[in-house]
């Protein structure tokens, strides 16, 4: 089956989600095709809209006056992040797939990066919330996204990686477990650059 | 008659801790929702003391910690104890003066705290009447459940009784410690420590109470009940024994790093900020232990919607265990402390570990306890969804709240002054606030949910008596 039909499918599980990972399970998905062909210029998505906002709008973070950056920091913030995204899906990939012979799931890495980029899909689509970067704004919408996106995780993974329901819940709550580490790191990490002097002036 | 009670085990003082327990979760959680929306609207306190944020909050942390979960560690571990060890209770009349004495100095002492009472001490903010009172029931509870231990029929002591042993042991320890003050009249005293010295001892009391009650008390629960829960042995003791003395070992040097950035030396800091990351170890250890026994037992998931809560809860263990020694690095704690991250990060254990651990294994004991099935399956299911939806969100809106008032408060320009004013930052938080009513009122729906199911369980039903099994004589204590 060609590439195209993968996209499609990705792109399917937006709507159509059960539907689509059960088409997702009879295909062997090739990990570069999807990778390079649709889950590389999904993921660009966030930093290319949070560029565009902070650039126009500057960050909210709820007081009276936007945080306004130079140019080249905010080439600097969204190229991190694009890398950020980049290592969080590979990484999560492998821990898939590393994780999946315990619960008697499949383990062609294809799948399980199709698996990945299924379930970040409806979060990179709502990161056009970062075109106005208030952050408020942006955790009303992507916390139901979120939930979401858990959703297609504990639904997904016995379809797409065809192991038994319960077998899926605790791979999920496995991988949930990585997902909020990954998350907090995030934010830790982002709290370390910023007192070293990238991002907002701050008085430390 | 005497020969069956002296060879059955002592239950009806475990399903009387429930009980309690689950009434202090109710309460204290309601506290916890009603501050939470004074965060938004000040005037909720109607110019009453006894309703304003400064006595309710810590009604609702004392409440959470002492009623619900120290309820919940004496009855899963007077009933651990006994199975694990083949014997019925040691002296189960104490037994029932520690249940009791206990809850009269949780009602009492929150009462008092409503009336203003205060040490001024986090977490340990009772007055001198009430430490010595905790002092005196916290032995008895250590006299019961050693005396138990000193009795076995089984030569190992297993390792959930290592974990209750060190709660039991070192919480005995901080408290004595921590409290040690000078009356001046009948509720109110002064501390003997002052200064940095003060602020020392109360976070290796703060952070220890943290350490061995939250953490520790509950990893003996899970010891217990999960490879209960699943049928399955722990996926490696041996682990786990490494685990528990690696973990007791270097807790007890964390606590300063609730002090960074203030007048106590910085090789004291660094010291717990090293500690605290060498923590991740035996935390996460025992995370994986938990996860790889419940692996293997699958379709016991199909039966028991107790199992899922567990299996949750050693997710939220591994968050919350990885972003604590996060927090403890400097870089990160200039921005994260003081501010809501913090309350994000214990409610992640709180809610997201010790509740889910505690409401999966009342869901195990309590229709056991009194033979019969769980009255409604559904409900469970139910509750569960609520548990993690709120607790997800709670996360969250504290950690949009943190980093946002940490980044502010910090913010300065061109000339260094502050670009933010206090009191602006905080008014602009209404919005966080109010996800984080939401997630505390769809936490707490899901906890009144679990009191009805289980109290239609129990409704009109008696404690089954359980006979103590033979012991295997490869076990016995003169093998």
């Amino acid at each position: 089956m060609s590439t195209d039909i993968y996209s499609f499918l990705l792109f399917k599980s937006l709507y159509q989600p059960i539907e689509a990972f059960k088409q997702l399970e009879q295909v062997r998905p090739s990990r570069f095709g999807i990778l390079l062909r649709y889950s590389l210029w999904l993921i660009i998505l966030p930093p290319a809209f949070s560029l565009i906002g902070a650039a126009n709008f500057g960050w909210r973070l709820g007081a009276a006056e936007p945080l306004v950056l130079p140019t080249r920091s905010l080439l600097l913030v969204s190229a991190g992040y694009f890398l950020v995204l980049v290592f969080g899906l590979l990484s999560t990939s492998f821990i898939s797939r590393w994780m999946a012979p315990t619960y008697g799931a499949k383990t062609g890495l294809g799948r399980h990066v199709a698996l990945v980029t299924v379930v970040s899909q409806p979060l990179a689509v709502a990161s056009i919330a970062h075109l106005y970067p208030h952050v408020f704004v942006n955790i009303l919408v992507l916390i139901p996204t979120m939930m979401w996106s858990m959703y297609l995780l504990y639904r997904g993974i016995p379809i797409v990686l065809k192991t038994s329901p319960e077998n899926g819940i605790l791979m999920a709550s496995s991988l949930l477990a990585w997902l909020l580490v990954a998350a907090v790191s995030l934010l830790g990490l982002s709290m370390m650059l910023w007192t070293l002097g990238m991002g907002p002036l701050l008085g430390v | 008659m005497n020969e069956v009670m002296n060879n059955s085990y002592h239950d009806k003082v475990v399903i009387r801790l429930i009980q309690f327990s689950i009434i202090w979760a109710l309460l204290a959680m309601t506290a916890g929702v009603y501050i939470s929306a004074e965060l938004i609207w000040p005037d909720m306190d109607f110019g009453q003391f006894w309703l304003s944020y400064g006595r309710l909050r810590p009604l609702h942390t004392n409440g959470i910690i002492f009623g619900f979960g120290v309820s919940a560690l004496m009855a899963t571990g007077f009933y651990s104890v006994q199975r694990t060890s083949h014997v019925p209770l040691f002296l189960p009349k104490l037994a029932w003066f520690c249940c009791y004495a206990w809850q009269l100095i949780v009602l009492l002492g929150g009462l008092s705290l409503l009336a203003g009472w205060t040490t001024s001490k986090e977490y340990a903010e009772l007055e001198w009447p009430f430490d010595i009172a905790i002092a005196v029931t916290w032995v008895c509870f250590g006299v019961v459940f050693f005396g138990t231990i000193a009795n076995r029929k089984i030569k190992p002591i297993y390792i959930s009784n290592w974990f209750y042993g060190a709660l039991i042991i070192v919480i005995a320890m901080l408290h004595i410690v921590n409290s040690l003050a000078i009356p001046v009249t009948f509720g109110k005293s002064y501390s003997i420590y002052a200064g940095a010295q003060d602020a020392v001892v109360q976070w290796w009391y703060g952070h220890n109470a943290v350490g061995f009650l939250l953490t520790g008390g509950f990893l003996g629960m899970m010891y217990y009940f999960l490879p209960k829960h699943s049928g399955r042995p722990i996926w490696s003791y041996r682990l786990s024994v490494v685990a528990f003395w690696t973990f007791t070992y270097s807790y007890i040097w964390a606590g300063p790093h609730h002090l960074h950035y203030s007048a106590v030396p910085d090789w004291v800091l660094s010291l717990a900020m090293v500690m605290s990351v060498i923590l991740l170890a035996p935390s996460w250890a025992t995370m994986i232990n938990g996860v790889m026994t419940v692996s293997s037992a699958s379709e016991k998931l199909k039966t028991d919607p107790a199992l899922k809560f567990i299996v949750l809860s050693l997710a939220f263990y591994g968050l919350a265990t990885f972003e604590g020694p996060m927090m403890s690095f400097p870089s990160v704690n200039v921005v994260s402390h003081f501010t809501d991250w913090t309350v994000g990060h214990v409610h992640s254990g709180a809610l997201g570990w010790n509740a889910m651990i505690t409401y999966g294994t009342f869901y195990f004991m309590v229709p056991r306890l009194v033979g019969t099935e769980l009255y409604s399956v559904r409900l469970a299911n139910i509750h569960f969804w609520m548990a993690l939806a709120g607790t997800m969100l709670y996360i969250m809106s504290m950690w949009g709240a943190g980093v946002s008032q940490g980044l502010l408060w910090l913010s300065v320009d061109e000339i260094g002054e502050l670009s933010f004013s206090f009191t602006d930052i905080m008014s602009s938080m209404t919005p966080y606030y109010g996800l984080r009513l939401m997630a505390g009122m769809i936490f707490l729906g899901g906890t009144a949910l679990m009191a009805y199911n289980l109290y239609m369980t129990v409704l009109g039903k008696q404690a089954v008596t359980v006979q103590v099994p033979k012991v295997d004589p490869a076990f016995g204590v003169n093998s």
